[in-house]
């Protein structure tokens, strides 16, 4: 049965008085998802925006048992919490993970490719805000091409980063875990739907939300929401799922609004024409990759779970 | 020797406008410098910036504890943070509050006719800080809005100090503010600045405020190496020092962050609660017997994310007013 917004409880579980900016949507994304999840959890957060406005010691936003130690410790971290609840025959328990898109894409890869491989029993949540937001702005492996980070200045040799945003999705994917998602928070039905079925999959269950950072992207506080499904509309980010090896696109992008979509963000203010162009190819690529993906998927896949 | 603190919150510009000041001095032949407090501080917490002016080399690099001036750019910061601590001991100035004591308290070590410079709407007459200083007021937020069209009221504020202080020139404010915020953000947003500078310059107006304010002094939490739980572990509970552990964080009042709050219309309200899914701070309650939502203005930091997904327009969302 699809979740609705009403079955939602009304009690947080992500307390009020987090310290995140005004108009955080990576506040907006885990204070709903921990809703979903319930309070059978335990939560680990690395080094991250996340890590800090969920309150430093001793003060704490979570009310379920929080745990938080280094950088690249997320995958490692919660193999172990999960193994120790199976241990102790708490089966009930469901271990969490939630790291930013620097302690996923670049710091935390290592440890994340491990449990996936293992297929330990955990959700791994991973908010893309597409920088290191937390230490002001420097550019990570999920920063998309173009944007201007204090680390991918916009001088007169370079304009903002020149590589592309690494799809770590897709890295997950081809890990053949049983689950693989991508969110935003500017969809909430899609959201908490795709989190209630993480939760009720066993084994590893990867989940990446789009999460528009109104410092980090120079946007007016207010707009995360029409940000994120711009971002949806263009093609800046695809809403995915791959359930035992078999991709199905949620939503399927109308290719257009690029310029309207960089144009409202600060980081992408000095793209010219050319450096647009480029950027479009690249996501018109990433879309023909998808849909072949997903049709070769489906048809390599098709009814077997044990075929992964 | 002239040192200045700046008090904001995180987004208004605090830093920026001490690099701004600095380079003002710099073009009048000066010797300056400009530093932030570093913290982790996000976006609408209280945060610090530094700036120092002089005739000669500075040598001093620490933090400013005894401030000549102080620019407090946020309108309820004065009301929460003792901004005139420091300042005893200085010609003007009368009274005196225990040093070192309160961290909140912007007036704390205000120096010989030192001033304090504030964004509010009141007269200076009608302030009140724990001590009586010479005070510079301009409504800073309304003249951000007007010519910004956001409350960043760092290059208003830069106006006022020059009108106050007359420290350095409001022609050296605006070049210093080209340089500064040119650099940064471009041009024209630069020329805004400049226009708010100008305005901020042209409405400031100086007196005497009262003084005799009390700062509760905040127990801070501790412990010694023993006293810690293994691996730092901690329950939830109630201590001298406020809550502490897991869901401790609703003791902070995260409201006062804000410039805007949001008025719910319960007639056209449909109980859609896609502001409710949106809030990111969870200030949006349901209502099932009004079929409408409410907000707890405790933690509303005002971002109007509310007003912007509501389909039928029932939020408005409406300027904070001082009192």
């Amino acid at each position: 049965m699809r979740l609705k917004l009403k079955d939602l409880p009304e009690e947080n579980i992500f307390s009020s008085g987090h310290t995140a900016c005004a108009g955080c949507g990576a506040a907006m994304a885990i204070r709903n998802i921990a809703k979903v999840l319930g309070k059978e959890i335990i939560i680990y957060v690395p080094a991250s925006c996340l890590s800090v406005f969920n309150g430093l010691f001793p003060s704490c936003a979570w009310t379920v048992p929080y745990h938080h130690t280094v950088f690249e410790n997320t995958g490692a971290a919660i193999s172990g919490l999960s193994r120790a609840m199976k241990r102790k025959g708490l089966d009930n328990v469901t271990v969490v993970g939630i790291a930013g898109d620097g302690g996923t894409a670049d710091i935390g890869l290592q440890a994340l490719s491990g449990a996936a491989e293992r297929n330990e029993d955990v959700i791994y949540i991973c908010y893309d805000n597409e920088a290191y937001m937390n230490t002001g702005v420097q550019r990570s492996g999920s920063t998309p091409h173009g944007a201007s980070t204090t680390t991918t200045p916009v001088g007169k040799l370079m304009k903002g980063k020149q590589d592309f945003k690494k799809d770590v999705p897709l890295i997950m994917m081809a890990h053949s875990v049983p689950y693989v998602a991508t969110a935003s928070v500017s969809f909430p039905l899609d959201l908490i739907n795709k989190v209630k079925k993480a939760k009720e999959t066993k084994g590893f269950r990867y989940l990446q939300v789009y999460a528009p950072c109104v410092p980090g992207w120079g946007y007016e506080q207010s707009k995360t929401v029409e940000l994120g499904k711009l971002a949806v509309e263009c093609g800046m980010w695809f809403l995915l799922e791959c359930e035992n090896g078999q991709l199905k696109i949620n939503r399927e992008p109308k290719m257009k609004n690029l310029e309207t979509y960089l144009k409202m963000q600060g980081r992408f203010r000095h793209m010219d024409e050319k450096q647009i162009a480029e950027l479009q190819e690249s996501i018109e690529r990433k879309w023909e990759f998808y849909k072949g993906y997903a049709d070769l998927t489906q048809r390599l896949y098709s009814g077997s779970e044990a075929s992964v | 020797m002239k040192e200045i603190i700046l008090h904001g919150r995180g987004g208004q510009g605090a830093v920026l406008a001490a690099q701004a000041l600095a380079s003002a001095a710099v073009f009048e032949d000066k010797y300056a410098m400009a530093f932030p407090h570093f913290g982790a501080e996000r976006r609408g917490a209280p945060v610090a910036a530094f700036a120092r002016i002089a005739e000669g080399r500075i040598l001093t690099k620490a933090h400013i504890y005894k401030p000549d001036y102080v620019i407090v750019l946020d309108p309820w910061l004065a009301g929460l943070v003792d901004v005139a601590k420091g300042m005893e001991g200085h010609e003007g100035t009368s009274g005196g509050v225990p040093m070192g004591s309160v961290k909140t308290d912007i007036c704390q070590g205000l120096n010989k006719k030192g001033a304090a410079v504030l964004n509010t709407a009141r007269p200076p007459d009608e302030v009140r800080l724990s001590l009586e200083v010479c005070v510079g007021t301009v409504d800073a937020t309304t003249i951000a809005l007007e010519t910004l069209g956001h409350p960043a009221t760092n290059s208003c504020m830069l106006g006022a100090f020059a009108k106050t202080t007359e420290e350095v020139s409001i022609g050296s404010i605006e070049k210093g503010i080209m340089d500064v915020f040119g650099e940064r953000l471009g041009e024209g947003i630069a020329e805004r600045n400049v226009k708010a500078a100008k305005l901020g310059f042209e409405r400031t107006e100086v007196g005497m405020c009262s003084g005799g304010r009390e700062f509760p002094a905040q127990k801070k939490w501790l412990p010694d190496v023993d006293e810690l739980p293994p691996g730092c572990a901690i329950r939830s509970q109630d201590t001298e020092y406020g809550k502490l552990g897991p869901g401790s964080t609703v003791q902070n009042e995260t409201g006062s962050w804000r410039t805007f709050h949001p008025i719910v219309d319960d007639e056209k309200c449909t109980y859609c609660m896609l502001c409710w899914f949106h809030c990111p701070d969870g200030c949006i309650g349901r209502v099932p017997d009004k079929e409408s939502v409410s907000v707890d203005y405790f933690y509303c930091k005002g971002c109007g994310i509310c007003s912007e997904v509501c389909p039928v327009d029932a939020i408005t969302m409406v300027r904070e007013v001082e009192g």
